[in-house]
């Protein structure tokens, strides 16, 4: 608006040179340009200030949600990968952004600044007016056809980027395995049609964009030359309609010619801001469809709480595997006892495991510890008397000592001599200062799962769940292992052991065999 | 700073053309940018002057209402024609070079392979390239844009009106747009730099707690490991607050600038008008002119805050641009190994026994040329030296651990081989006893999801297994093949793969007594 005025003293000091005017009549004029100035820069470095902190609140809002749902004891999400999910955290709410700072500021202006612009033509010169009242409508017209077209690219975008990190996560994890069947060059290739697709995509946003911009200015730079072409003609006489009373002056021409660009300018603005209006669409369906996914509901809240802990006991449990629903057999594990589970390659074992801990949506059937039956509000309880070894260890970008004890200053040569594995560590370069690659690299399989239940033996668990504890381990060590679980019977810990080793269940003080689906 | 121009040169290399085209057409979008305001001005205030003195008649309206429109037009077109250019350009780079890291990626040693994290894959290959591609969009374009622009314009005015008003206003312009933004630019720095690097630990953070969530519910550090990405997430944002703040102090310099810029040439263009020096519509230019040369100047203040961000990200990418090169090619299949000395041959089955840490699963890598040893040839050659297509068409190799990929069932078994029947993926699942998968489930359309959750553990090692099979290697090289799997129905895997690869050479590593008698010879390996 603060342009408004300043233009207003350009033209004046302009006119005034065409005058001839005496130099005493425009200092003041030029140096209200140069407060005018000043003013404008504060006021809109205030403004700027004002809308950083509404898009900082609001992204910091998101990221909160984002970290603070995928961070919790939620079950998995099913269509968005850990990559997705990190593509969203950090890429797409960003780009909600240029939206935040842009869209709004942008509807203010165009609401305020065109009209006074077209009341001020109209005063001096009503073709001037409706040269801009032509002209200025077409633009949000036509920058709303656009936007539909434009969203739509953009969510096809967001779309490839969150495919291509998923794909990336997936691949690099198996690089070794690609490496060994020779499929790096087919693995090259998918990538590279994801690339390209991602390019594609970009641009596809891009050239929309670019194009309604390149529209916009034409009509604004057609608008503007017709201006100034009127306004040439009428100055020389040849053009004798058109003004609003008297004939133009050469001060009210050259007003109306630096006002007619800032005419445009909050349109051409907003058009803009429409197409981060349309990429921040796009991500918010995203976010949209990152909170609707299904997660499993841990364990449903039912029963009562308070009481001991002591055993399991397991009733007509069922949980639903893809298309198939997996019935359990009831069990009844007294406390300090051990068990074994055991059945075929595929008949649930894992996931029997998984649900005593509350990891799986139950679809019937409950869980009870003693007095205590397994809810939402008990389970955090049942979780911390639980030593868990899983099937496939996963280690933190930590070291090993972390990784172990959660805790960079516990000692846990105790616990790495539970699990027999003291020896592997102290021969490591830093020992159990040592980090390990994401599914233990650096150590064998045998020695990583030994890891795994030193990590249980360092929780002091009252209960104590293991995956296939004797896989990858040759007799002689699965022995040493078998030991170290009846060393932690014979102090009181409930030992429960899914297994195929024969030797290891014939330890256990019960045996469960579980059959197939259905 | 090195690597940022180094890789502007590649980008250059690779796409020259069209970021010249690009650059042509900034440059004309800008000059006629300045020529229409410039020149529109000084058709009005003509205009006016021969209105006023009343030769309206005899004024030549045409040549410059012409000009004006033909610079419109022409500014708009070349925009659009720019933007086009640059953008596809510099996409197309990036693309290719996250094809050309994945490359190095998939190419570079066994020891750094197991180590990289899918996080860090995501940062390299995903935030890394992105930041890149401010590179010519937004520093080197811009910058060279700006300053050409000046240049020409400089000319023009000093031509068309008086040194004195073409040198403060267009020097004033480039050295001081170029002053605000380089203080903003070392300010920002700092900030830039470490916003990417706590973006990207807070990515690769996350990534690791989802992968892990399972382990942290169980152990109840869920919540500590939220408050540790909370407190990322804060630095991230801290950072992000303070380039903001840089940035808009830059524009409000730059603006600061315009302003002081304009009164100066409105001051001076009365001065020379008053004087009498040149026509007021000669004096008039310069205003108009400094108001077209902001254009120029103004995308500046984006190249000063996302420095940081480039040269971070330049410094990563760069060394992993670097190609190989190929090796020799495998003459026989003897394979050699000196402690414990053995030979193998085609046709042999060989089990390697002792207890665990040994050296097993060392031996079969070494073999497999993913660790370097003196000790193994194969050939007669050191795996090492053999080229890596060749080898790996000649030894299969399934670790004790494997990965699957989402994808299907087909997917999975069929990565390694082209063309292959539905018909022979079924054979090989049914003798490897995963025939119960093809009854049960939608036979080879099973999905495997991102979780690889569809399978069993023993199913997944099988599927791995199959996957090698298909590619009927030559040398067969297996790590515990049969884990999990009950005594008999190992033997009975064991004996198909045999009769379906009844040339090959398999060596095997084992812990169990039966399965080790299966082969021909066994191989005790002992802890050195």
């Amino acid at each position: 608006m603060i342009w408004l005025l300043q233009a207003y003293l350009i033209a004046s000091v302009v006119s005034g040179m065409l005058a001839g005017d005496s130099f005493s009549w425009t200092q003041p004029e030029i140096s209200g340009f140069l407060v005018l100035g000043f003013t404008k820069v504060v006021l809109s470095y205030l403004s700027d200030k004002k809308a950083a902190e509404v898009a900082d609140a609001i992204q910091d809002d998101l990221r909160r949600e984002i970290i603070g749902l995928e961070a919790s004891a939620t079950g998995a999400s099913f269509s968005f990968g850990a990559g997705a999910t990190a593509a969203l955290l950090i890429e797409k709410v960003a780009l909600l952004r240029p939206y935040l700072l842009r869209y709004f500021p942008a509807r203010i202006r165009t609401m305020v600044v065109p009209v006074v612009i077209v009341f001020i033509a109209f005063y001096y010169s009503w073709a001037v007016g409706v040269i801009l009242l032509i002209t200025g409508p077409l633009i949000p017209l036509f920058m709303a056809l656009i936007g539909w077209a434009a969203q739509n690219a953009s969510e096809q975008q967001m779309q490839e980027v969150s495919t291509m990190n998923d794909l990336l996560v997936d691949r690099v994890s198996g690089l070794v395995d690609i490496r060994l069947l020779n499929a790096s060059r087919r693995v090259l290739s998918d990538f590279e049609i994801h690339a390209e697709e991602l390019r594609i995509r970009t641009m596809a946003v891009l050239r929309i964009a670019f194009l309604s911009s390149t529209v916009l200015e034409l009509f604004a730079a057609i608008g503007v030359a017709l201006v100034a072409v009127f306004l040439g003609f009428s100055l020389l006489g040849e053009i004798n309609f058109g003004s609003t009373g008297a004939p133009v002056t050469a001060f009210e021409v050259v007003w109306l010619l630096l006002l007619a660009p800032e005419f445009y300018q909050p349109l051409r603005d907003l058009s803009a801001a429409w197409h981060d209006r349309a990429s921040a669409a796009a991500v918010a369906q995203d976010i949209h469809n990152w909170r609707d996914q299904v997660r499993a509901e841990i364990v449903r809240p039912t029963g009562r709480d308070g009481g001991a802990f002591l055993g399991l006991r397991a009733r007509s449990l069922s949980v639903r595997r893809g298309e198939a629903v997996l019935k359990f057999p009831d069990i009844d594990i007294p406390d300090g006892s051990s068990v074994a589970i055991m059945g075929p390659s595929g008949s649930g074992k894992t996931t029997f495991l998984k649900a005593m801990v509350g990891l799986v949506e139950l679809c019937s059937g409950e869980l009870r510890s003693g007095d205590v039956v397994l809810s939402q509000t008990t389970i955090e309880i049942w979780r911390s008397r639980i030593g868990w070894m899983p099937q496939a260890p996963s280690f933190l970008n930590e070291t090993l000592r972390y990784n172990v004890a959660f805790d960079e200053t516990a000692d846990i040569w105790p616990s790495l001599k539970v699990a027999k594995v003291d020896g592997v560590v102290s021969r490591l370069p830093d020992q159990d200062r040592t980090y390990l690659g994401e599914n233990g690299a650096g150590l064998s399989g045998g020695e990583a799962r030994r890891i795994m239940l030193a990590r249980a033996v360092f929780a002091s668990p009252q209960i104590l769940i293991a995956d296939e504890p004797t896989a990858d381990l040759d007799r002689e060590t699965a022995n040493l292992i078998v030991e170290s679980l009846n060393m932690l019977k014979r102090s009181g810990v409930t030992v429960i052991v899914a297994t195929h080793d024969e030797v290891l269940a014939r330890q256990m003080d019960q045996l469960i065999r579980i059959g197939g689906a259905e | 700073m090195k690597d940022l121009f180094a890789l502007f040169r590649l980008m250059l290399r690779l796409r020259r053309k069209s970021m010249l085209q690009g650059a042509v057409l900034t440059i004309v979008v800008l000059i006629a940018g300045v020529g229409l305001l410039g020149l529109s001005g000084w058709f009005i205030t003509a205009a006016a002057a021969a209105g006023l003195a009343g030769v309206g008649a005899t004024f030549d309206v045409f040549r410059p209402s012409a000009g004006v429109r033909m610079l419109a037009l022409g500014r708009t077109v070349a925009r659009y024609g720019e933007r086009l250019t640059t953008h596809d350009a510099t996409l197309r780079v990036l693309s290719a070079f996250r094809v050309q890291l994945l490359n190095g990626i998939l190419g570079s040693e066994f020891s750094e392979q197991v180590k990289l994290r899918g996080a860090q894959a995501l940062n390299r290959l995903v935030a890394d390239v992105d930041a890149l591609d401010n590179i010519p969009l937004r520093l080197i374009l811009p910058v060279a844009a700006a300053i050409s622009t000046t240049l020409i314009t400089f000319l023009m005015l000093w031509w068309l009106t008086d040194f004195w008003i073409a040198l403060p206003i267009t020097f004033g312009m480039i050295t001081g747009g170029l002053l605000v933004s380089f203080i903003g630019m070392l300010r920002s720095l700092s900030h830039s730099a470490a916003e990417e690097e706590t973006g990207q630990s807070l990515r690769a953070h996350l990534v690791d707690v989802i992968r892990s969530r399972d382990d942290l519910i169980i152990y109840g550090q869920i919540e500590t490991q939220k408050i540790r990405l909370l407190e990322q997430l804060n630095e991230f944002h801290f950072h992000r607050r303070k380039i903001d703040k840089i940035d808009r102090q830059t524009g409000a310099f730059l603006s600061l600038l315009l302003t002081v810029l304009t009164t100066y040439a409105l001051w001076a263009g009365y001065q020379f008008a008053i004087e009498g020096v040149f026509s007021p519509a000669l004096s008039a230019l310069g205003i108009f002119a400094t108001l077209g040369l902001f254009e120029a100047i103004a995308p500046l203040r984006r190249s000063a805050t996302e420095m940081g961000r480039m040269v971070v990200a330049a410094a990563r990418v760069r060394p992993n641009l670097i190609q190989k090169a190929p090796l020799a090619s495998v003459q026989d299949l003897r394979i050699e190994v000196v402690t414990p000395l053995f030979q193998a041959h085609a046709g042999e089955s060989i089990a390697l026994v002792g207890p665990s840490g040994s050296g097993k699963s060392t031996l079969l890598n070494q073999i497999a040329g993913l660790i370097p040893a003196e000790t193994v040839t194969v050939g007669g050659m050191s795996p090492a030296f053999i080229d890596e297509v060749e080898l790996r068409n000649v030894v299969g190799f399934v670790p004790q651990r494997i990965r699957l990929f989402s994808g299907t069932l087909r997917d999975n078994l069929s990565l390694g081989v082209e063309n292959v029947s539905d018909q022979e993926l079924k054979k090989v699942l049914q003798l490897l006893k995963l025939g119960t998968l093809l009854q049960e489930r939608d036979a080879l359309d099973l999905k495997l999801d991102i979780h690889a959750s569809g399978l069993s553990g023993g199913q997944a090692r099988r599927v791995a297994l199959g996957r090698a099979l298909l590619r009927k290697p030559k040398i067969l090289l297996l790590d515990e093949p049969t884990e999990g799997l009950d005594q008999f129905m190992s033997l009975e895997i064991m004996q198909n793969i045999r009769d379906y690869l009844p040339d090959s050479l398999i060596i095997y590593a084992t812990h169990s007594a039966e399965e080790a008698q299966w082969a021909h010879r066994i191989v005790k390996i002992q802890e050195n």
